[in-house]
């Protein structure tokens, strides 16, 4: 839970789904796919959101919609590659904004208020002058954990 | 483990490789030289490693084995049965005492092991024909002391052209002693080439070489193989598969988007043709021929043959056939299994091929070669055949199949069963085989790497197994199939039909039972898997079109119902995150051509959700011919009768415009391909239609040998299988008959067909051919 604040100023790049900003540490992210074709799986774990490909290999991506119980995005969504210690995976997102220099100071564990599902996911937030910018920790959205914390 | 290190483990690895493989043929050609001395070079290559390296056992042992070798290689000694169980025992003892340096990095110890080894090298060395294990009475560590002076520089002439290791020609009778007093000096001798390098090292050579008898090896050849190749790490050359398959889909993009441009076309299509040039190299890159499998087996062949009192004779063919070198691992298990059954259950004992009329040494035939996107691997014996009767009932005796099914099931059902688990037809339980483990596992295996083993056995005559395997698990043929606007691949190797149901049809040509739908396909019932169903995805309607992939996985048939076939491809296999392999109807995913990805389908899986039981194939593939007399023939009408072509030679039928066919003095002649073919005008139709430029007629297009040649026929009128008859023929250019559909019918004689007058003389006039 504490790895934020491991550095004082970290990068994080930010990301939308649905009304929510939520940052990811950008030492994780590989890679940035606009807009990817991709190819959904039928039987698949409900957190799948499809298929993607990533220079050659097949990545299976995780929908952050999907985890949230958000409705299905309208438009085609943005993949970031995201490294987790078990290799690689894709994650949709509505769309990715900026890199933001947070700091260690500015974070604060999630609220007990918050929904339990939520609370597995989130790994609190960062309080921006303006908003608030969700932690995501990409060990926790690795689709193999997903498998085994979330069974369907 | 220190890179040196690692190297001599490989080196000695592949040393010992060939060792084993020219010890199996010494034995059938005792005197061959070139043999001893690939032996000799294997053995000298590790003796003069491991002096510098510090492996006191190796070096012992190999020089016991090599001081034997001398005295073989110079001809005092002759490669008996015993002095080859000997060496093959000490090849053992090296390959224990490399895995042991290569798991723990040290020799281990086993001394007295040693001595037993060096003491049995070395009566042999005396002549003592006795293959017993003798105690060494003279302590090999003495023998190998002076060797550890041995340097670098002796690695760089590992060639027999350096025999001042043996023992000199006059002693033979005496190896401890003289091994000792003649490696001082060659110690000594061979310490200068170390300082001035390898460049030193073939003059140096030279002199030792005409100190002994002459040796028939090119110091040349030897070391030029191992420059000019280079050993790679796998891993590398995988990622650089993907690259290439990257690099394909990119060039495709690239393509896409420039199409519109005139001065991006020939970029374009250089771009292309490197791209297919590089995939193709990368791919060869991890090829290597079966023989790397097959140099184990005349030794696996040897022991077992020996250890079950019987003498099998061992041919290999095609060794140089290539194959993916993951491939060619997996393979190698279910080989040694196949030839275990082969010689246990299928090689008789020598006693019995004689009541039996056959030569008392039974032959395990291995043969490799390519047929397409696939290499086929067949063990065929020529034993006892298994019997069709005796599976039935072994198979109801242990339960694999209620005994009312196993009577209706027809003999290719009934050998399907072997590949059951815990099923053997053996009486006994021999060490061998016999456990009724083995067949399942022959098939697991080769399964699981997507190629198949298919069986045939003729009582009294043999069985031949055969495995196909596809030539890489990275690259495999598949068709790509649609389901519910999605692509989806199914692997070429479990497909075996397809059949299209346009919309009316689709109604009232699949039928239910209860909830099972079932499409009668020649008369028999098919299961249908709907694929949209199986997937859960939006249903189709009802009355849609559709295609049914019939696909044949594990011995299981069934009818995939998919909405549209797109092309066949060969696809890149990717593997699935474990999440989805879990899912297990996909066995991975691929990017195809376009850039849309598609799952691959797993059609044994698929099959065992549904649950089928055994079900026979729905079509009986083609059958060698040659094993049962049975040969296929194209029936055809000619003005003299009915004629039969073998259907192996024909090439193929045409419908050939009068004007393509002229005449070179008295033959007619036809342009095909750019080629010109003889042609036999049996219809007799070719004056009649002289006048009428437009007149076509039907070409029959046969290989004759290395040529090929054309018969007019009036009609063709049938494929069919006919017994070929061995008497003599009737007039004209028949040369035999045989019986088709109860008819005795004329072969056609191809070699009777005159050649090109006009090859010859194109050889020496350009007229000729432009005449032509």
């Amino acid at each position: 839970m504490n790895h934020a604040h491991d550095k004082p100023v970290q990068e994080v790049c930010s990301v939308q789904v649905g009304d929510t900003q939520y940052g990811i540490p950008i030492t994780h992210v590989l890679e940035i796919l606009g807009k990817p074709a991709t190819q959904p799986v039928p039987l698949a774990p409900y957190f799948v959101g499809g298929l993607v490909h990533y220079r050659g290999e097949v990545l299976t991506a995780v929908s952050l919609r999907r985890l949230l119980g958000i409705e299905a995005a309208k438009t085609p969504e943005d993949v970031l590659v995201v490294e987790s210690p078990d290799g690689f995976f894709g994650l949709f997102v509505d769309a990715v904004g900026e890199v933001l220099h947070v700091s260690a100071a500015e974070h604060e564990p999630n609220p007990a208020t918050l929904e339990s599902r939520r609370q597995a996911l989130f790994d609190g937030a960062w309080k921006l002058k303006d908003r608030l910018l969700v932690r995501l920790d990409p060990e926790r959205l690795d689709p193999m954990r997903l498998a085994a914390a979330f069974p369907a | 483990m220190d890179d040196l290190t690692r190297e001599f483990l490989l080196e000695s690895q592949e040393g010992l490789d060939r060792m084993e493989r020219c010890l199996t043929d010494l034995e059938t050609r005792p005197g061959d030289t070139e043999l001893l001395a690939e032996i000799f070079r294997a053995v000298h290559t590790i003796k003069g490693t491991t002096g510098f390296l510090g492996f006191s056992r190796l070096e012992s042992l190999s020089h016991a084995g090599e001081n034997l070798l001398g005295l073989l290689r110079e001809g005092q000694l002759a490669a008996s049965p015993a002095i080859i169980s000997g060496l093959l025992a000490l090849m053992d003892a090296l390959r224990a005492i490399l895995r042991s340096i290569e798991s723990t990095g040290v020799e281990g110890k086993n001394q007295t092991d040693d001595n037993v080894m060096v003491g049995r090298l070395e009566a042999l060395q005396r002549g003592q024909a006795s293959a017993e294990p003798v105690m060494a009475a003279a302590a090999p560590a003495k023998a190998g002391k002076p060797r550890k002076t041995r340097t670098a520089g002796q690695r760089a002439r590992r060639t027999p052209g350096s025999p001042s290791c043996s023992p000199p020609l006059a002693e033979p009778a005496e190896a401890g002693p003289p091994a000792n007093i003649e490696a001082a000096p060659c110690a000594a001798r061979e310490h200068s080439p170390s300082v001035a390098g390898r460049a030193a090292a073939p003059s140096i050579s030279e002199r030792p070489r005409t100190l002994s008898t002459p040796s028939p090896e090119s110091p040349a050849a030897a070391s030029g193989t191992s420059d000019s190749t280079l050993r790679v790490d796998v891993e590398l050359l995988n990622r650089m598969m993907n690259l290439v398959g990257e690099l394909v889909l990119t060039r495709n993009q690239i393509l896409q988007a420039t199409s519109a441009d005139t001065s991006f076309s020939p970029l374009g299509r250089r771009l292309d043709m490197v791209t297919a040039d590089l995939r193709e190299s990368v791919m060869k890159a991890r090829m290597q021929p079966v023989s790397h499998v097959f140099s184990r087996f005349p030794r696996l062949v040897r022991d077992i043959a020996l250890a079950l009192d019987k003498r099998v004779r061992l041919e290999m063919e095609g060794q140089e056939t290539e194959l993916d070198k993951s491939l060619l691992e997996a393979i190698r298990d279910p080989l040694t299994h196949s030839i275990r059954n082969a010689i246990d259950h299928g090689i008789e004992k020598p006693e019995v091929r004689l009541a039996g009329g056959k030569p008392a040494e039974g032959l395990v035939r291995l043969r490799a070669c390519h047929e397409g996107s696939h290499v086929i691997v067949e063990v065929h014996d020529d034993g006892a055949g298994m019997s069709i009767e005796k599976i039935r009932q072994k198979a109801v005796a242990r339960q694999l199949v209620p005994q009312h099914r196993a009577e209706q099931m027809n003999e290719r059902e009934l050998l399907q069963l072997i590949f059951l688990p815990g099923f053997s037809t053996a009486d006994a339980v021999t060490s061998v085989s016999g456990r009724g483990v083995g067949m399942d596992v022959v098939r697991t295996n080769v399964e699981k790497i997507g190629g198949k083993v298919e069986v045939e056995s003729f009582a009294g005559k043999g069985t031949i197994l055969r495995l196909r395997i596809p030539l890489t698990l990275a690259i495999i043929p598949a068709l790509i199939v649609e389901s519910r606007g999605q692509n989806f691949a199914v692997p070429q190797a479990s497909l075996t039909e397809l059949v299209h149901l346009s919309a009316g049809e689709t109604d009232s040509r699949i039928e239910w039972l209860e909830n099972a739908a079932l499409y009668r396909l020649r008369g028999r019932l098919l299961p249908l898997i709907f694929l949209d169903r199986l997937l859960q995805q939006s249903p189709r309607e009802r009355a849609a079109p559709c295609d049914i992939a019939i696909l044949n996985a594990e011995g299981r048939c069934f009818g995939l119902v998919v909405d549209g076939l797109a092309d066949p491809e060969e696809i890149v296999v990717k593997p699935l995150a474990a999440v989805l392999r879990a899912i297990g109807f996909y066995a991975g995913a691929t990017i195809l051509g376009n850039g849309e990805m598609a799952l691959i389908l797993n059609p044994g899986a698929i099959a065992q959700n549904a649950g089928f039981s055994l079900s026979p194939k729905a079509d009986e593939g083609p059958r060698e011919a040659s094993h049962t007399g049975q040969h296929d023939f194209l029936l055809v009408a000619t003005a003299h009768g009915r004629a039969a072509l073998p259907l192996a030679t024909v090439v193929r039928i045409e419908r050939i415009p009068r004007s393509r066919i002229e005449h070179a003095g008295p033959c007619p002649v036809l342009r095909f391909e750019d080629e010109l073919l003889p042609l036999d005008d049996s219809a007799a139709e070719l004056p009649g239609l002289a006048d009428d430029p437009d007149a076509q007629t039907t070409v029959v297009i046969c290989r004759d040998g290395d040529r090929q040649v054309g018969l007019t026929v009036t009609q063709v009128l049938d494929v069919t299988g006919g017994r070929q008859l061995e008497q003599a023929g009737t007039g004209g250019i028949a040369d035999g008959i045989t019986l088709l559909d109860e008819r005795v019918t004329s072969i056609v004689s191809l070699a009777a067909i005159p050649s090109l007058p006009c090859v010859e003389a194109r050889a020496f006039s350009g007229l000729a051919e432009q005449h032509l």
